[in-house]
């Protein structure tokens, strides 16, 4: 018997998690891998890291900076924030992240501090202006890794802290098959290291001398997490074609008859293809490769948020999404992007990011 | 008024009506929450749906719900298939509602506690405690919930729990046309929900939407098409809502 089904009149039920939540996921996400990249140079004492590791602490304080403003936007009146600290549900991961944020913005901001107090000391020596400030903030400028590592403890489990609350967030809503899996954490996670180092990448070029990748292996890094991203992919597409795992099956059968499903599908992994194939054979465009590996961690997180939600979980169909124009929409993610060049601006400015060599410029 | 006169259909309530009358002039008793003794249901009879709306309507009344958002709504199909070699097309018409479930996956992710049970079984938003993170709407498997643009909070069916209380119907039951939606107490043994899904339980009718999400729904039905129950595969609305609120 052959049934066709049409939906006549129902409930279209809007995205709830607004493209303030993409910006936020991608900010935060490239906040943590950037600070990760930092710790080969300013902990471990690799010189041939210091480029790479100065950008990315510029990377980590500048996502991190600007990625709370965009979860505050989200809840559409941003002094509603005090409830998560007055009423916290410990049962609800959204509530843990309101702790686990500041413990690792707090842990990034003493980390940055300690490792940049020589520069600032440095600065303040060249004398100008706010040579005050500068001695004042530095507080003598000692170099103690002893300090720094303590302080990279504490942001390194508050990175780990955030990295695994924003995949457990959204893995544990059971009502969305594709959220559903325990292969979202890691892709978001991969994606974001990726991310930051297609963001190093980039800011070497913009702002640093184009050697950010010399002898610092970046490149193999950035190969390894594509090896990553690819395997992970082909392992949520296996358990799901087979049928192994029937959530997997499910989610796959939600996505598999769109045609806009299967061109950002392959779109993502051709990507993720010709970030691999830049990083090994052709270093020389290493921004382009860059860039494509953040474009790439910005659309996951587009996809599984925006697309997820386009999945209706009881009509027929998908839900329509166009994104509006208004601070719900494109002005939300032109404003925070904005918002990010404003702050980086600012570190760049203010900061003695680039150390010695910009101290004695 | 006792408890038991809470008037569980339409015609039930039309019947009752001289009573409510003389009864007016005396104190209420009314279903109150913290007794905790009621388990409010409701028990949608699909095979008496005319799909006229008029819940949806009056639920937008009661409520002041905001344009284009709906806490129930009559979910319409046209199906076609083949009967004895002939194509026949017919309409398929089911209301839905949020199904103040047991077991509710909304409750346990909202960050504030704001969202809960009520020892009635009424599942309701603390509008003062929610910060509007959208969290419940995307836990629940119903997509029973949405961020009401008025407000920027999340909202869904009470239950009508401020008429409950009050030991009056909800709207949308007290509107019902064809005498489809049945509300109640599961706790009453008399009552005609409780009879009604007994009656119906025996010949296996009773149906709840989607039960495999171990949500434990308090809305059940019967004349529920298995095609219907889950995620409806088929055409996509040709109607839908436009964008809220210009
Ligand atoms: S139907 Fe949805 S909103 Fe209603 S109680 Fe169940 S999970 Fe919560
Ligand atoms: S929108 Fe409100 S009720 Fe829903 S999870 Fe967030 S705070 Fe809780």
């Amino acid at each position: 018997m052959n049934t066709s089904i049409v939906e006549v009149v129902n409930v279209a039920r809007e995205v709830s998690w607004l493209p303030w939540a993409v910006q936020y996921f991608f900010l935060i996400g490239l906040s943590v891998g950037c600070f990760l990249l930092t710790l080969p140079w300013f902990v471990l004492r690799r010189p041939a890291w210091e480029r790479a590791s100065r950008l990315a602490l510029l990377g980590a304080l500048a996502c991190g900076l600007t990625a709370p403003v965009a979860l505050l936007a989200d809840l559409h009146q941003p002094a509603r924030f005090l409830n998560f600290y007055l009423h916290p549900n410990l049962g609800s991961w959204m509530a843990w992240g309101a702790f686990f944020i500041p413990l690792y913005l707090g842990g990034l901001a003493l980390y940055a501090w300690l490792v940049l107090r020589p520069d600032l000391k440095r600065l303040a020596d060249i004398g100008g202006r706010g040579a005050g400030i500068y001695r004042a903030f530095a507080y003598g400028g000692h170099d103690s890794l002893g300090a720094t590592r303590i302080a990279a403890v504490l942001a390194l489990a508050g990175a780990a802290l955030v990295a695994l609350y924003t995949g457990m967030e959204v893995m544990v809503v059971s009502a969305r098959p594709l959220w559903d899996t325990p292969f979202l954490p890691v892709q978001f996670f991969i994606t974001a290291v990726a991310g930051a180092i297609g963001l190093v990448l980039v800011l070497d070029r913009a702002i640093g001398d184009g050697r950010a990748a010399e002898g610092t292996h970046l490149l193999r890094l950035l190969a390894a997490t594509q090896v990553l991203v690819l395997a992970v992919g082909a392992a949520w597409l296996l358990l799901g074609v087979t049928g192994l795992s029937p959530r997997h099956a499910e989610a796959l059968a939600q996505v598999a008859p769109s045609a806009a499903w299967r061109i950002t599908a392959v779109w993502a992994a051709g990507s993720a293809l010709a970030t691999l194939w830049l990083a090994v054979r052709h270093p020389e465009w290493r921004l382009a490769a860059g860039l494509i590996a953040l474009h790439s961690a910005w659309m996951m997180r587009w996809t599984i948020f925006i697309g997820g939600q386009q999945i209706p979980k009881t009509s027929a169909g998908f839900y329509d999404y166009h994104l509006p124009l208004g601070q719900d929409g494109l002005l939300g993610i032109v404003g925070t992007a904005g918002l990010w060049i404003a702050v980086l601006i600012l570190l760049i400015s203010v900061l003695p990011w680039a150390g010695q060599r910009r101290a004695q410029a | 008024m006792s408890d038991d006169t809470l008037f569980q259909s339409r015609r039930a309530f039309l019947q009752a009506l001289p009573a409510i009358t003389a009864g007016v002039a005396l104190p209420m008793n009314t279903a109150s929450a913290a007794e905790g003794k009621h388990h409010w249901a409701m028990l949608v009879d699909v095979r008496k749906c005319i799909g006229c709306q008029a819940c949806t309507v009056s639920c937008i009344m009661e409520n002041a719900v905001p344009e284009n958002s709906f806490r129930t709504i009559v979910s319409t199909y046209t199906v076609t298939q083949e009967v004895d070699g002939k194509t026949v097309a017919g309409t398929y018409v089911l209301p839905r509602l949020c199904n103040h479930c047991d077991n509710p996956p909304c409750v346990p992710v909202c960050p504030v506690n704001a969202t809960f049970k009520r020892d009635d079984g009424i599942v309701v938003v603390d509008g003062y405690r929610c910060v509007g993170c959208a969290y419940c709407v995307q836990a629940c498997p119903y997509d029973a919930r949405f961020i009401n643009h008025d407000t920027g909070k999340a909202d869904k069916c009470t239950f009508c729990a401020h008429r409950v209380d009050a030991g009056l119907l909800p709207a949308c039951v007290e509107t019902c046309v064809g005498g489809a939606r049945i509300f109640g107490d599961l706790n009453d043994p008399k009552g005609e929900l409780r009879r009604r899904l007994d009656a119906a339980k025996e010949a296996d009718a009773i149906k709840v939407l989607k039960p495999e999400s171990g949500a434990r729904p308090n809305v059940f039905y019967i004349g529920l098409d298995p095609r219907f129950q889950g995620r409806v595969e088929g055409q996509g609305a040709l109607w839908r809502p436009s964008e809220h609120g210009a």
